[in-house]
Protein backbone atom coordinates (compact mmCIF):
# COMPACT_ATOMS: atom_id res chain seq x y z
CA UNK A 1 0.00 0.00 0.00
CA UNK A 2 2.85 2.31 0.89
CA UNK A 3 4.51 1.84 -2.50
CA UNK A 4 1.27 2.75 -4.28
CA UNK A 5 0.53 5.74 -2.08
CA UNK A 6 4.11 6.96 -1.79
CA UNK A 7 3.99 10.67 -2.37
CA UNK A 8 7.55 11.22 -3.49
CA UNK A 9 7.54 8.40 -6.04
CA UNK A 10 4.47 9.77 -7.80
CA UNK A 11 5.66 13.37 -7.51
CA UNK A 12 9.05 12.53 -8.98
CA UNK A 13 7.53 10.40 -11.74
CA UNK A 14 5.27 13.25 -12.78
CA UNK A 15 8.18 15.69 -13.00
CA UNK A 16 10.58 13.34 -14.79
CA UNK A 17 7.97 12.42 -17.40
CA UNK A 18 7.19 16.12 -17.86
CA UNK A 19 10.85 16.88 -18.55
CA UNK A 20 11.15 13.97 -20.97
CA UNK A 21 7.97 14.96 -22.84
CA UNK A 22 9.12 18.57 -23.06
CA UNK A 23 12.52 17.60 -24.48
CA UNK A 24 10.91 15.13 -26.90
CA UNK A 25 8.38 17.69 -28.12
CA UNK A 26 10.96 20.46 -28.55
CA UNK A 27 13.29 18.19 -30.51
CA UNK A 28 10.57 16.59 -32.64
CA UNK A 29 8.73 19.82 -33.43
CA UNK A 30 12.08 21.55 -34.01
CA UNK A 31 13.07 18.86 -36.50
CA UNK A 32 9.66 19.21 -38.22
CA UNK A 33 10.09 23.00 -38.40
CA UNK A 34 13.64 22.87 -39.75
CA UNK A 35 13.35 19.85 -42.02
CA UNK A 36 9.70 18.78 -42.40
CA UNK A 37 9.09 15.28 -43.79
CA UNK A 38 8.18 15.74 -47.45
CA UNK A 39 5.55 13.00 -47.54
CA UNK A 40 3.67 10.53 -45.38
CA UNK A 41 6.18 7.91 -46.46
CA UNK A 42 9.08 10.09 -45.28
CA UNK A 43 7.30 10.69 -41.94
CA UNK A 44 6.76 6.94 -41.49
CA UNK A 45 10.41 6.23 -42.21
CA UNK A 46 11.49 8.86 -39.70
CA UNK A 47 9.17 7.85 -36.83
CA UNK A 48 9.52 4.16 -37.56
CA UNK A 49 13.32 3.97 -37.33
CA UNK A 50 14.80 2.22 -34.26
CA UNK A 51 15.85 5.08 -31.98
CA UNK A 52 12.98 7.36 -32.90
CA UNK A 53 10.45 4.59 -32.46
CA UNK A 54 11.73 3.81 -28.96
CA UNK A 55 11.74 7.53 -28.08
CA UNK A 56 8.15 7.88 -29.30
CA UNK A 57 6.99 4.83 -27.34
CA UNK A 58 8.67 6.32 -24.26
CA UNK A 59 6.88 9.61 -24.93
CA UNK A 60 3.47 7.96 -24.86
CA UNK A 61 4.33 5.79 -21.85
CA UNK A 62 5.45 9.00 -20.11
CA UNK A 63 2.25 10.74 -21.15
CA UNK A 64 0.12 7.95 -19.69
CA UNK A 65 2.07 7.87 -16.40
CA UNK A 66 1.99 11.68 -16.16
CA UNK A 67 -1.74 11.74 -16.78
CA UNK A 68 -2.33 8.95 -14.28
CA UNK A 69 -0.58 10.82 -11.45
CA UNK A 70 -2.38 14.06 -12.34
CA UNK A 71 -5.84 12.50 -12.53
CA UNK A 72 -5.20 10.46 -9.40
CA UNK A 73 -4.35 13.72 -7.63
CA UNK A 74 -7.55 15.34 -8.85
CA UNK A 75 -9.55 12.35 -7.59
CA UNK A 76 -7.78 12.44 -4.20
CA UNK A 77 -8.54 16.14 -3.87
CA UNK A 78 -12.16 16.22 -4.95
CA UNK A 79 -13.69 12.73 -4.96
CA UNK A 80 -13.98 11.69 -1.33
CA UNK A 81 -16.49 8.78 -1.31
CA UNK A 82 -14.17 5.77 -1.54
CA UNK A 83 -16.35 3.60 -3.81
CA UNK A 84 -16.82 6.46 -6.28
CA UNK A 85 -13.11 7.25 -6.27
CA UNK A 86 -12.10 3.62 -6.83
CA UNK A 87 -14.60 3.33 -9.68
CA UNK A 88 -13.39 6.58 -11.24
CA UNK A 89 -9.72 5.64 -10.95
CA UNK A 90 -10.44 2.17 -12.38
CA UNK A 91 -12.08 3.84 -15.39
CA UNK A 92 -9.19 6.30 -15.80
CA UNK A 93 -6.64 3.48 -15.45
CA UNK A 94 -8.41 1.31 -18.01
CA UNK A 95 -8.73 4.25 -20.41
CA UNK A 96 -5.07 5.18 -20.11
CA UNK A 97 -3.93 1.56 -20.46
CA UNK A 98 -6.05 1.17 -23.60
CA UNK A 99 -4.62 4.40 -24.98
CA UNK A 100 -1.05 3.22 -24.30
CA UNK A 101 -1.70 -0.18 -25.88
CA UNK A 102 -3.23 1.48 -28.95
CA UNK A 103 -0.26 3.83 -29.39
CA UNK A 104 2.21 0.97 -29.06
CA UNK A 105 0.26 -1.06 -31.65
CA UNK A 106 0.26 1.91 -34.02
CA UNK A 107 4.00 2.47 -33.58
CA UNK A 108 4.75 -1.26 -33.88
CA UNK A 109 2.88 -1.33 -37.19
CA UNK A 110 4.94 1.45 -38.76
CA UNK B 1 -15.78 53.58 8.92
CA UNK B 2 -18.15 50.91 7.62
CA UNK B 3 -17.87 47.19 8.38
CA UNK B 4 -19.67 44.06 7.31
CA UNK B 5 -19.02 41.35 9.88
CA UNK B 6 -19.85 37.64 9.90
CA UNK B 7 -22.12 36.81 12.82
CA UNK B 8 -22.97 33.34 13.98
CA UNK B 9 -24.06 32.18 17.40
CA UNK B 10 -24.69 28.43 17.28
CA UNK B 11 -26.92 28.62 20.38
CA UNK B 12 -29.26 31.06 18.67
CA UNK B 13 -28.75 31.13 14.89
CA UNK B 14 -29.57 28.44 12.38
CA UNK B 15 -27.30 30.06 9.79
CA UNK B 16 -24.67 32.80 9.70
CA UNK B 17 -25.45 36.36 8.60
CA UNK B 18 -23.39 39.42 7.72
CA UNK B 19 -24.08 42.40 10.02
CA UNK B 20 -23.31 46.00 9.11
CA UNK B 21 -21.51 48.22 11.60
CA UNK B 22 -20.50 51.86 11.57
CA UNK B 23 -17.48 52.78 13.69
CA UNK B 24 -16.08 56.16 14.66
CA UNK B 25 -12.32 55.84 14.30
CA UNK B 26 -10.44 57.39 17.23
CA UNK B 27 -7.50 59.75 16.71
CA UNK B 28 -5.00 57.11 17.88
CA UNK B 29 -6.56 54.13 16.12
CA UNK B 30 -4.09 52.73 13.60
CA UNK B 31 -4.85 49.05 13.26
CA UNK B 32 -7.99 47.08 12.51
CA UNK B 33 -8.03 45.58 16.00
CA UNK B 34 -8.31 49.08 17.54
CA UNK B 35 -11.61 49.60 15.73
CA UNK B 36 -12.82 46.07 16.43
CA UNK B 37 -12.45 46.82 20.13
CA UNK B 38 -14.57 49.96 19.64
CA UNK B 39 -17.19 47.92 17.82
CA UNK B 40 -17.32 45.55 20.78
CA UNK B 41 -18.15 48.51 22.98
CA UNK B 42 -21.15 49.09 20.69
CA UNK B 43 -22.17 45.42 20.67
CA UNK B 44 -20.67 43.30 23.41
CA UNK B 45 -21.89 40.11 21.76
CA UNK B 46 -19.36 40.57 18.93
CA UNK B 47 -16.85 37.77 19.46
CA UNK B 48 -13.23 37.52 18.36
CA UNK B 49 -9.92 36.42 19.83
CA UNK B 50 -7.10 38.80 20.66
CA UNK B 51 -4.27 38.96 23.11
CA UNK B 52 -0.90 40.58 22.45
CA UNK B 53 -2.06 43.33 20.02
CA UNK B 54 1.28 43.25 18.20
CA UNK B 55 1.44 40.27 15.87
CA UNK B 56 3.14 37.87 18.25
CA UNK B 57 0.41 35.65 19.68
CA UNK B 58 -1.48 34.99 16.44
CA UNK B 59 -4.87 35.01 18.18
CA UNK B 60 -6.71 37.48 15.97
CA UNK B 61 -6.23 35.82 12.59
CA UNK B 62 -9.32 36.37 10.44
CA UNK B 63 -10.37 36.90 6.87
CA UNK B 64 -10.11 40.62 6.11
CA UNK B 65 -11.58 41.78 2.81
CA UNK B 66 -11.04 38.31 1.40
CA UNK B 67 -7.49 37.72 2.67
CA UNK B 68 -6.40 36.05 5.87
CA UNK B 69 -4.41 38.29 8.20
CA UNK B 70 -3.95 39.49 11.75
CA UNK B 71 -6.30 42.30 12.78
CA UNK B 72 -3.70 43.77 15.15
CA UNK B 73 -1.12 44.44 12.45
CA UNK B 74 -3.48 45.29 9.59
CA UNK B 75 -3.40 49.09 9.12
CA UNK B 76 -6.76 50.82 8.81
CA UNK B 77 -5.35 53.01 6.09
CA UNK B 78 -5.91 51.37 2.76
CA UNK B 79 -8.74 49.05 3.84
CA UNK B 80 -11.55 49.18 1.31
CA UNK B 81 -15.00 49.90 2.81
CA UNK B 82 -17.16 48.31 3.88
CA UNK B 83 -14.46 46.21 5.50
CA UNK B 84 -15.59 42.60 5.25
CA UNK B 85 -14.58 40.48 8.24
CA UNK B 86 -15.16 36.75 8.26
CA UNK B 87 -13.71 33.80 10.17
CA UNK B 88 -10.81 32.07 8.43
CA UNK B 89 -12.14 29.76 5.71
CA UNK B 90 -11.77 26.01 6.12
CA UNK B 91 -12.07 26.04 9.91
CA UNK B 92 -15.28 25.13 11.78
CA UNK B 93 -16.77 28.30 13.29
CA UNK B 94 -17.29 28.38 17.04
CA UNK B 95 -18.86 31.83 17.12
CA UNK B 96 -18.60 34.97 14.97
CA UNK B 97 -14.89 35.34 14.07
CA UNK B 98 -13.66 32.56 16.36
CA UNK B 99 -12.74 29.27 14.73
CA UNK B 100 -12.07 25.81 16.09
CA UNK B 101 -8.34 25.12 15.64
CA UNK B 102 -8.33 21.58 17.11
CA UNK B 103 -7.53 19.93 13.78
CA UNK B 104 -4.85 22.52 13.05
CA UNK B 105 -3.06 21.79 16.32
CA UNK B 106 -3.49 18.03 15.86
CA UNK B 107 -1.51 18.35 12.63
CA UNK B 108 1.02 20.54 14.39
CA UNK B 109 1.55 17.94 17.12
CA UNK B 110 1.78 15.17 14.50
CA UNK B 111 5.05 16.58 13.12
CA UNK B 112 6.63 16.30 16.59
CA UNK B 113 7.47 20.00 16.92
CA UNK B 114 10.35 19.53 19.34
CA UNK B 115 13.96 18.40 19.22
CA UNK B 116 14.43 14.63 19.24
CA UNK B 117 17.92 13.75 20.39
CA UNK B 118 18.61 10.79 22.65
CA UNK B 119 22.37 11.29 22.74
CA UNK B 120 23.72 12.01 26.24
CA UNK B 121 23.25 15.74 26.85
CA UNK B 122 26.44 17.77 27.06
CA UNK B 123 27.34 19.48 30.31
CA UNK B 124 25.93 22.85 29.29
CA UNK B 125 23.97 22.88 26.03
CA UNK B 126 23.76 21.44 22.52
CA UNK B 127 25.68 23.98 20.52
CA UNK B 128 25.15 25.21 16.97
CA UNK B 129 27.51 27.10 14.70
CA UNK B 130 26.20 30.44 13.39
CA UNK B 131 25.75 28.78 9.98
CA UNK B 132 23.69 25.95 11.47
CA UNK B 133 21.61 28.44 13.41
CA UNK B 134 21.04 30.51 10.27
CA UNK B 135 19.29 27.54 8.66
CA UNK B 136 16.40 28.07 11.09
CA UNK B 137 15.76 31.61 9.88
CA UNK B 138 12.46 31.85 8.06
CA UNK B 139 11.20 28.78 9.93
CA UNK B 140 11.30 29.43 13.67
CA UNK B 141 9.37 32.73 13.47
CA UNK B 142 6.00 31.04 12.81
CA UNK B 143 3.41 32.09 15.43
CA UNK B 144 0.84 29.42 14.50
CA UNK B 145 -1.91 31.92 13.73
CA UNK B 146 -3.27 29.59 11.03
CA UNK B 147 -3.60 32.32 8.38
CA UNK B 148 -1.64 30.20 5.86
CA UNK B 149 -3.45 26.93 6.52
CA UNK B 150 -6.85 28.62 6.49
CA UNK B 151 -6.08 30.10 3.07
CA UNK B 152 -4.84 26.87 1.50
CA UNK B 153 -7.29 25.25 -0.96
CA UNK B 154 -5.52 21.90 -0.59
CA UNK B 155 -6.31 22.03 3.13
CA UNK B 156 -9.93 22.96 2.45
CA UNK B 157 -10.22 19.79 0.31
CA UNK B 158 -8.51 17.42 2.78
CA UNK B 159 -8.32 19.10 6.20
CA UNK B 160 -8.21 15.78 8.04
CA UNK B 161 -5.28 14.27 6.10
CA UNK B 162 -3.19 17.06 4.56
CA UNK B 163 -1.02 18.57 7.29
CA UNK B 164 -1.27 22.07 5.87
CA UNK B 165 1.41 24.74 5.38
CA UNK B 166 1.86 25.75 9.03
CA UNK B 167 2.51 22.20 10.28
CA UNK B 168 4.81 21.50 7.32
CA UNK B 169 6.79 24.67 7.97
CA UNK B 170 7.17 23.52 11.57
CA UNK B 171 8.26 20.09 10.36
CA UNK B 172 10.98 21.70 8.23
CA UNK B 173 12.05 23.81 11.20
CA UNK B 174 13.08 20.62 13.04
CA UNK B 175 14.42 18.82 9.95
CA UNK B 176 16.71 21.82 9.43
CA UNK B 177 17.90 21.83 13.05
CA UNK B 178 21.44 20.45 13.39
CA UNK B 179 20.69 19.29 16.95
CA UNK B 180 17.82 17.04 15.90
CA UNK B 181 18.51 13.32 15.29
CA UNK B 182 15.13 12.21 13.92
CA UNK B 183 15.39 13.52 10.36
CA UNK B 184 14.96 10.08 8.75
CA UNK B 185 11.88 9.31 10.85
CA UNK B 186 10.44 12.76 10.16
CA UNK B 187 10.96 12.44 6.39
CA UNK B 188 9.47 8.95 6.34
CA UNK B 189 6.39 10.25 8.15
CA UNK B 190 6.01 13.10 5.68
CA UNK B 191 6.56 11.01 2.55
CA UNK B 192 2.86 10.44 2.07
CA UNK B 193 0.45 11.26 -0.73
CA UNK B 194 -1.78 13.11 1.73
CA UNK B 195 0.33 14.53 4.55
CA UNK B 196 2.76 16.39 2.26
CA UNK B 197 1.84 15.81 -1.34
CA UNK B 198 -1.62 17.36 -1.36
CA UNK B 199 0.30 20.65 -1.66
CA UNK B 200 -0.18 21.90 -5.22
CA UNK B 201 2.19 24.85 -4.76
CA UNK B 202 -0.71 27.29 -4.98
CA UNK B 203 1.34 29.55 -2.67
CA UNK B 204 -1.62 31.24 -0.95
CA UNK B 205 0.21 30.41 2.28
CA UNK B 206 3.24 32.49 1.37
CA UNK B 207 0.99 35.24 0.02
CA UNK B 208 -0.86 35.77 3.32
CA UNK B 209 1.67 34.87 6.03
CA UNK B 210 1.59 37.90 8.36
CA UNK B 211 5.17 37.21 9.42
CA UNK B 212 6.44 37.20 5.84
CA UNK B 213 7.44 33.52 5.94
CA UNK B 214 7.28 31.09 3.03
CA UNK B 215 5.68 27.74 3.90
CA UNK B 216 5.79 26.99 0.15
CA UNK B 217 9.57 27.11 0.19
CA UNK B 218 9.69 24.97 3.34
CA UNK B 219 7.49 22.36 1.64
CA UNK B 220 9.77 22.43 -1.41
CA UNK B 221 12.78 21.89 0.85
CA UNK B 222 11.09 18.92 2.51
CA UNK B 223 10.47 17.37 -0.91
CA UNK B 224 14.09 17.96 -1.90
CA UNK B 225 15.31 16.38 1.33
CA UNK B 226 13.13 13.30 0.81
CA UNK B 227 14.44 12.89 -2.75
CA UNK B 228 18.03 13.45 -1.61
CA UNK B 229 17.77 11.00 1.29
CA UNK B 230 16.07 8.48 -1.01
CA UNK B 231 18.94 8.65 -3.49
Amino acid sequence: MRAVASGTRAWLLQRLTAVYMLVFLVLTLGRCAVDPPASHEAWRNWIGTGGMRVATVLFFVGLVLHAWVGLRDVAMDYVHPLALRVALLALVGAGLAAFAAWMILVLAGL
Amino acid sequence: MRFSIYRFNPERDSRPTMQNFEAVVGPHDRMLLDVLLRLREQDDSLTFRKSCREGICGSDAMNINGRNGLACITPLAGLKEPVSLRPMPGFPVIRDLIVDMTQFFNHYHAVRPYLVNHEPPPERERRQSPAERAKLDGLYECILCGACTGFCPSWWWNPDRFLGPAALLQAMRFIADSRDRATAVRLEFLDDAYRLYRCRTIMNCTEVCPKGLSPSRAIEHIRQRIVKEGL
